[in-house]
């Protein structure tokens, strides 16, 4: 009706450029993944948690070709061998194993962290991308909830939660999730609300997107790095959290061996059985810092407001 | 008269705040036909970025109140959100003032460009990148090809703006709405983009709203010009007369503000007095009689109507409709 000519035949002037450049386009995740690279510590420390990562999955192996032991193998005539031939790193007061008991506690250990990081991730990002977009009653409902999930003591309701549901390493990760969402979902909401006022936006729904689209497409990546940072913060912290529920006698219950209750009971072997102490501990001390330290090697390359460019 | 492609008629549009309501668009009217561009200048705060925004009906947190935005029959305030997805980006399309945020980031400009038409027409990655290289060659992006793998920062804040025109584009739009599109450009730039805008609207039929501050560029583009003061439209016609003979004392002041090659040489600038009024409790009468040298009783009283003052000229004011000239 307007008479208009097809878009792809018409010619506009064009300005002239200079030449043809040829240096590769460098995605912000290329430039993130380099800067990483580039962190010696935090590369090794990355590398030391995927060992360790490996190590636990293949645990079986483990114990059939290196210890010759099942964890949970009770020996009641060789109680609190030390260190060495054949129990390379002694044995606990039943006479289980140490070394087969800290490999298999580790599946466990590591597996509870990893879920629950992906558990309040996906619920947390979801909530905060919901909230932060639409604002409005469906904010004020779910973020007053996160503020009254965070105000209560958190060990308050990991105790009561474990008391209410049997803590095997699935409900224990949900039970750690259950509170650890609310703080992702506070810190993805505040990034929606700074994207979203970003004219990209407006400029997005003005092409004719919808929401979804919007939401998913457009935001989602957008706080994707602040995502990333506070997944490989947060593992250390669950490895914390989930030790101490252990050691309390109320995350994974023995003979299921995890790397917090290997220490239950261990301060009382204290002066006859020290390597009883350190191996869980040191184990638990070496893998969060080394989380922690691969946390801010993350941070220091994905946070986009520490970027000085 | 035939239809007109995109008529606005007494557009209301408000944004309610704690002090009370903002009246940011307060009976705005006008209509724009196939081909033409119509500029509309007005200082900051007069309401023609909202004015655009709720034709496109992205005026949110601001409502629609009342008026009609008639495009193709249909009246754009009335239809769903759907058909208005559908008309979004096919139909109407839209460029914003800054090129540096109005690009996503995260993602390569080519797939940006492409977005409208696999929104729109559904067409698979390898076609829809095909049209956004082409169309980013069209509006000047040297290599297209190339450039359109790099991501926005890679760009210049002018291959940006070319690149958010190409993305208007691409669907063939039958209106292009350029909110302020040059002003974070620096001057040179700023020209060009005009330049590739005024080819865009010669050889697409595309009719073009230009949303500028900037008189210069008014007179440069626009066939017709609407003046806006305080969510009204004070002043509207061809350029050409609105430039030569303002019939509303705004838009004489504004003229007499800028400098111009023709006046005397030692002339000082005149500097508009006052300040813009508060949106929320307008003056009584004209919008403009506190800061008008013109003014006589009735403008504190009665808020003039836009009347025909010229032959197609139209103005909102008591003095010049009574037969006076500025």
């Amino acid at each position: 009706m307007l008479g208009q000519t097809p878009a792809t035949e018409i010619q506009l002037p064009s300005t002239a450029f200079e030449g043809e450049s040829n240096r590769p386009a460098q995605s912000y995740w290329n430039e993130s993944w380099e800067r990483l690279r580039a962190n010696r510590i935090g590369m090794a420390a990355g590398v030391l948690i995927l060992i360790l990562g490996a190590i636990a999955l293949a645990a079986p192996l483990f114990s059939q070709f290196l210890t010759h032991y099942q964890y949970d193998r009770i020996d009641l005539l060789s109680t609190f061998q030390t260190p060495g031939h054949p129990h390379l790193l002694g044995t606990d007061d039943l006479g289980r194993d140490t070394l087969t008991r800290l490999i298999y506690g580790g599946r466990v250990t590591l597996g509870i962290a990893f879920l629950t990081v992906a558990l309040s991730l996906t619920l947390g990002t979801t909530v905060g991308l919901v909230t932060g977009y639409y604002g409005g009653w469906i904010d004020d409902i779910l973020m007053r909830f996160v503020d009254m999930v965070l105000s209560i003591p958190a060990i308050f309701l990991f105790i009561l939660m474990s008391i209410l549901f049997h803590p095997t390493p699935i409900t224990l990760a949900m039970i750690i999730a259950s509170v650890g969402w609310g703080g992702v979902a506070r810190l993805v909401r505040g990034e929606v609300l700074s994207v979203k006022q970003r004219e990209f936006m407006v400029a997005t729904k003005s092409v004719g997107a919808r929401d979804v689209r919007l939401i998913v497409r457009h935001l989602l990546p957008n706080v994707l790095p602040v995502l990333i940072v506070a997944a490989s913060l947060g593992v250390g912290q669950i490895i914390l959290i989930e030790a101490a529920l252990d050691f309390l006698g109320l995350g994974i219950q023995p003979p299921t061996a995890s790397w917090g209750n290997m220490l239950t009971n261990s301060e009382s072997y204290f002066f006859h059985s020290v390597w009883l102490v350190i191996f869980p501990g040191v184990t638990i001390f070496v893998t969060v810092l080394a989380s922690n330290l691969f946390g801010n090697a993350v941070r220091d390359a994905f946070d986009p407001r520490l970027k000085t460019h | 008269m035939a239809e007109s492609l995109l008529e606005v008629r007494d557009l209301h549009t408000v944004f309610a705040t704690k002090h009370g309501e903002v009246k940011a668009v307060d009976g705005v009217s006008f209509e724009i036909n196939p081909g033409e561009t119509l500029g509309i200048v007005g200082e900051s705060g007069s309401g023609k970025s909202v004015t655009a925004m709720s034709v496109m009906r992205l005026q949110r947190p601001g409502k629609i109140v009342s008026g009609k935005v008639m495009f193709r029959g249909r009246d754009l305030t009335k239809v769903s959100e759907t058909e208005m997805r559908e008309i979004r980006g096919q139909e109407i399309a839209m460029i914003f003032q800054d090129p540096m945020t109005s690009l996503n980031p995260v993602f390569r400009t080519g797939w940006q460009v492409a977005e409208p038409v696999r929104l729109h027409h559904g067409w698979d990655k390898a076609r829809a990148m095909s049209v956004a290289v082409s169309m980013l060659g069209k509006v000047g992006i040297p290599s297209p090809a190339a450039r359109a793998r790099d991501y926005p920062h890679q760009f210049s804040g002018g291959m940006r703006q070319r690149a958010m025109i190409a993305m208007g584009l691409t669907t063939t739009p039958k209106v292009l709405i350029a909110d302020e599109p040059t002003t974070a450009l620096d001057v040179t730039i700023q020209a060009q983009i005009l330049d590739l805008l005024r080819h865009v609207n010669r050889d697409f039929g595309t009719a073009t709203i230009l949303i500028t501050h900037n008189l210069g560029v008014v007179a440069g583009m626009c066939e017709r010009v609407i003046v806006m003061y305080a969510g009204r439209v004070v002043e509207s016609g061809p350029t050409v007369d609105v430039f030569a003979h303002p019939k509303h004392p705004y838009t004489w002041s504004l003229l007499r503000s800028i400098p111009r090659l023709d006046a005397e040489r030692h002339e000082p600038l005149k500097p508009i007095d006052g300040l813009p009024p508060d949106l929320i409790e307008l003056p009584p009468g004209c919008a403009f009689h506190p800061r008008c040298q013109f003014k006589v009783d009735r403008c504190t009283r009665d808020v003039p109507a836009l009347k025909l003052v010229g032959e197609t000229q139209l103005a909102a004011c008591w003095v010049t409709q009574s037969g006076v000239e500025l």
